[in-house]
């Protein structure tokens, strides 16, 4: 999975800060900032919600098709 | 089309506890027409994924300071400030100036004084006699101090604003000549508050945004908007989180299975918050006063029409079966909640994050102190409050 964020059209509603604290973060302005790109697979259906939830859309979530060694999801 | 009035909006909370029956039926077409309180007719948009995208459609101009604009009440001016752009880019400039004091960090800095304001004020609910009414004891002192604090107003000066910001907010509860009493008077209190801050600037948010104002080369705030906006925050930030606090835990009360399975776990407190914030918003929707600024086709296939006035209705789109299972149930665990209660898009609420953690300290250490805490007073018979923008329970007797 690759996730990224347009911190143009954020709105600083902090949802995604708070639901993936490792992947999301804020700048000082308070702006979208993604901290890891390639997050862990644990956390993928929460960052999934977290873009699911972003008042402005401003998530995007690009999911890339497992690798040999890691098993791929269902759906 | 039939030639009868549209029904009336607000929606009727009756009985108190639950969602307006017209809720329930919203949903079959994309928009209706509804009379608002001054007698004027809007459309109010229903369903959840024509709301969401219409808080974010430029075609619909937030500036309804027009003279073909639906008004929401007769007696008041609410939010129609010739003066104010509220639209990008103007919007834009001004918001990106406020959201800096509004990011988790900051946010969760806070978070350790509001427990203690909030400590503080169960200590002296403990030491009273029940049962304790609930409003005051806790649901309006607490986001008070907090705003009082995040802005730099003087905790002494709180009682006196909260007068003035009812009176603000009041949509047929008074008489026109109060209403503007108590504008002037907020105003003034402003005036004077922006004053002495500049003589004494301190690290609040208003001294914030006059450094905005008196140094930078653009100016970047005119006086006006300092003016304004200093005040949309102070009300913003009050009233709504009272009214939330208190009738979001008034709710959660009748439920006392929930309250079991919070204080068995009180890691649900924050999904909790959602729900609450989800069905129980305290008020109507009135506040989303949109105008179209061109033809908007909607879901359903059919067109809101340039020059319409436009609602967007949150609590219809909380209630919407398309998103939620079960919508009309209340549901503490429900780990899918993107509810509209903060609206979307460039304007979704700023204070919004403010509001949850004020929302999760009130309701997790109430609850921690209070083990057994409960209404004292039949829910059927709790008084919600008409007349105003806020509709929330106006007297929540508990005891524990
Ligand atoms: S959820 Fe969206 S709007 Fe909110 S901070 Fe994250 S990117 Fe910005």
């Amino acid at each position: 999975m690759r996730v990224t964020a347009n911190s143009e059209t954020c709105a600083v509603s902090s949802l995604c800060v708070y639901r993936v604290p490792g992947v999301f973060d804020q700048d000082e302005d308070g702006l979208v900032l993604v901290l890891d790109e390639s997050p862990a697979e644990g956390l993928h259906e929460e960052i999934r919600r977290a873009a699911r939830g972003c008042p402005t859309k401003s998530i995007r979530v690009v999911e890339e098709p497992a690798t040999a060694n890691v098993p791929g999801e269902a759906g | 089309m039939s030639t009868q009035t549209p029904p009336r909006y607000p929606f009727a909370w009756t009985p108190p506890m639950q969602v307006p029956e017209a809720l329930r039926n919203i949903h079959k077409t994309s928009a209706m027409e509804v009379t608002l309180p001054s007698g004027d007719v809007a459309t109010l948009v229903t369903r959840y994924k024509d709301v969401r995208a219409l808080f974010a459609d430029k075609r619909l101009s937030r500036n309804i300071a027009r003279p073909d604009c639906a008004r929401i009440s007769k007696d008041n001016d609410l939010f129609m400030d010739p003066n104010i752009d509220p639209d990008p880019p103007e919007h834009t400039r001004v918001r990106s100036l406020v959201t800096k004091a509004f990011t988790a960090r900051r946010i969760e800095a806070l978070r350790p004084y509001v427990q203690q304001v909030a400590d503080q004020l169960l200590d002296e609910m403990e030491a009273a006699p029940q049962p304790v009414e609930l409003n005051e004891a806790l649901a309006f002192p607490l986001p008070i101090m907090v705003i009082c604090k995040l802005l730099g107003v003087p905790a002494e000066d709180r009682d006196q604003f909260r007068a003035y910001v009812d009176g603000f907010l009041s949509v047929t509860k008074l008489p026109p000549e109060e209403v503007g009493q108590c504008r002037q008077n907020l105003w003034k209190y402003l005036g004077d508050l922006i004053d002495s801050k500049r003589e004494n600037p301190g690290d609040d948010l208003v001294s914030e945004l006059i450094r905005v104002r008196d140094d930078e080369d653009d100016s970047r705030l005119n006086e006006h908007e300092l003016h304004f906006w200093t005040q949309g925050l102070l009300i913003a930030g009050y009233v709504t989180t009272a009214s939330q606090i208190g009738t979001g835990t008034a709710v959660l009360l009748h439920h006392p299975e929930f309250v079991r399975a919070i204080r068995e776990d009180f890691s649900l407190v924050p999904s909790t918050v959602e729900e609450l914030l989800r069905t129980q918003i305290m008020g109507s929707s009135v506040g989303t006063m949109r105008y179209a600024i061109d033809d908007i086709p909607l879901s359903d296939g059919s067109v809101i029409k340039k020059g319409t006035s436009v609602l967007l209705s949150e609590e219809g789109a909380n209630v919407d079966p398309e998103v939620f299972d079960c919508p009309m149930e209340l549901d503490i665990r429900r780990t899918e909640n993107h509810h509209m209660t903060f609206g979307a898009g460039l304007h979704y609420c700023v204070g919004a994050a403010l509001a949850r953690m004020e929302l999760q300290v009130a309701t997790e250490s109430l609850l921690r102190r209070f083990p057994n805490i409960r209404l004292a007073a039949p829910a059927e018979e709790l008084p919600r409050a008409l007349g105003g923008f806020m509709e929330g329970f106006t007297e929540i007797p508990v005891e524990w």
